[in-house]
């Protein structure tokens, strides 16, 4: 079955794709891999009349240090992130959440700037990236700006991007001293699937086991990624016990705002946060001994 | 749109409409039929072949992304008329029924193995997850790329 006709723009450099963009008008959209576009192409959800595809903007490409911090070009597919040394050294728990994504084969043309302009709700590196407090790099008619990743989810499948804008890079800066990340995809009907819920988790226990740094985020637990900040506190100077984990569990299923779907119900979603939240911060604890 | 790229081994310049996606260049443009279409949303992964070394869905992705690659598709697997020791082990096997999948399944497979010439039966099951079989349980399938593998003789 063919996609319905559109025309396609590939501008060379960041200042022709932004020219490119400023006309667009009616149905036109900016493609990276093409693999949350295309699909929704497919299944009529939307029709584009032109495309701008991303893929011959160098500056948008690649894997870099910069102060310290991890710049994943917007272009940089998850294959990419998930094998890079300097990820997989310095910032295991994005290449962790990274290589949970879908299957290789998607994982080889799916870009992290189009997960997170695509919003996705069940998103496997977002909550990593919240976790990091990363920040999204944009670039518009109006120059560029740095939008925490916490701010950039404005609603279900909504991004933070004014008419015009394009996402160029994820800064990611690194975890603090001695800090242990994980992620837990749970999915319930089978392993490549999207999660039915994801939890990332970021903590830092001083020489007393008590919580130093907590960071704790969810994807697929309401209509955009969220952090738990509610959690994250209840933690901060507590010894990491299993009652602390449950009751950090407890805040996290509460404060979650999760929507029924064919993957799940709200209620069983709910439950689930419980479970995988305690049983990753029990996890984190014992492995950080 | 005008295309160059490198198909199973040879230069390739050719022409395709812009909304045109890998799969509907294989097939339609260029005749080889080897390349399947399933699902047309990157889930069942028949449509699976190798862009400089690896796997891509046909289907998702656009024929203009893949200009200046080098593409494999089943069609050259083989090579002066010998099967892929991967095509041997899954006719041998038993790893094909109805045999829609096994083209995407045999491209998935030579990926892993490019990379890790002596996978573990767990290693298979991951570089194959994105590939649906809905005749063989998977069991030959899994067998056939062991048995191809050449780190594992």
């Amino acid at each position: 079955m063919r996609l319905t006709p559109f025309t396609l723009v590939e501008p060379e450099s960041l200042t022709e794709a932004l020219a490119a963009v400023a006309r667009l008008d009616g149905e036109a959209r900016l493609v990276g891999g093409g693999t949350a576009l295309i699909p929704m192409i497919r299944l009529g959800l939307v029709k584009p009349d032109r495309l701008v595809s991303l893929h011959r903007v160098p500056s948008l490409a690649g894997i870099r240090l910069d102060g310290g911090a991890l710049e994943l070009g917007a272009l940089a597919t998850h294959a990419d992130v998930e094998r890079s040394w300097v990820v997989r050294e310095g910032w295991p728990l994005v290449a962790e959440a990274t290589r949970r994504v879908a299957t290789p084969a998607i994982r080889t043309s799916g870009t992290i700037g189009g997960n997170l302009a695509y919003a996705e709700a069940a998103s496997d590196p977002s909550p990593a990236l919240m976790c990091h407090d990363a920040e999204v790099r944009v670039v518009g008619p109006r120059g560029s700006r740095a939008v925490p990743i916490v701010r950039f989810f404005r609603g279900f499948y909504e991004a933070a991007l004014e008419p015009g804008e394009i996402v160029t890079s994820v800064r990611v800066p690194p975890a603090p001293a001695g800090a242990r990340g994980g992620y837990v995809k749970y999915t319930s009907r089978s392993a490549e699937d999207k999660p039915l819920i994801g939890v990332a988790a970021l903590v830092a226990l001083d020489a007393a086991g008590r919580c130093a740094h907590v960071r704790l985020a969810l994807g697929g637990a309401a209509p955009t990624p969220i952090r738990i900040e509610r959690a994250e506190a209840a933690l901060m100077g507590e010894a990491l016990t299993d009652a602390a984990a449950s009751a950090a569990a407890d805040l996290a299923a509460r404060d979650a705002e999760p929507l029924s779907d064919l993957m799940g119900s709200a209620d069983y979603r709910r439950e689930m946060i419980r479970v995988w939240v305690r049983r990753l911060l029990i996890g984190l604890r014992d492995g950080a001994r | 749109m005008k295309l160059a790229l490198t198909l199973n081994g040879r230069p390739c310049t050719t022409e395709a409409p812009d909304h045109w996606t890998v799969l509907d260049l294989l097939r339609d443009g260029l005749s080889l039929m080897g390349t399947k279409y399933g699902c047309g949303e990157g889930v069942c992964g028949t449509c699976t072949v190798l862009a400089d070394g690896r796997p891509i869905r046909a289907c998702l992705v656009l024929a203009a992304h893949v200009s200046g690659r080098s593409l494999v598709t089943v069609e050259g697997l083989d090579a002066d008329g010998r099967l892929d020791p991967l095509q041997t082990a899954f006719a041998e096997r038993g790893a094909a029924q109805c045999g829609y999948c096994t083209p995407g399944m045999m491209l998935a497979a030579k990926a892993l193995l490019a990379e890790n010439p002596a996978p573990t039966a767990h290693e298979v099951r991951e570089a194959l997850s994105g590939n649906l079989c809905r005749c063989t349980g998977y069991t030959k399938i899994i067998e056939a790329v062991l048995a191809a593998a050449p780190g594992r003789k």
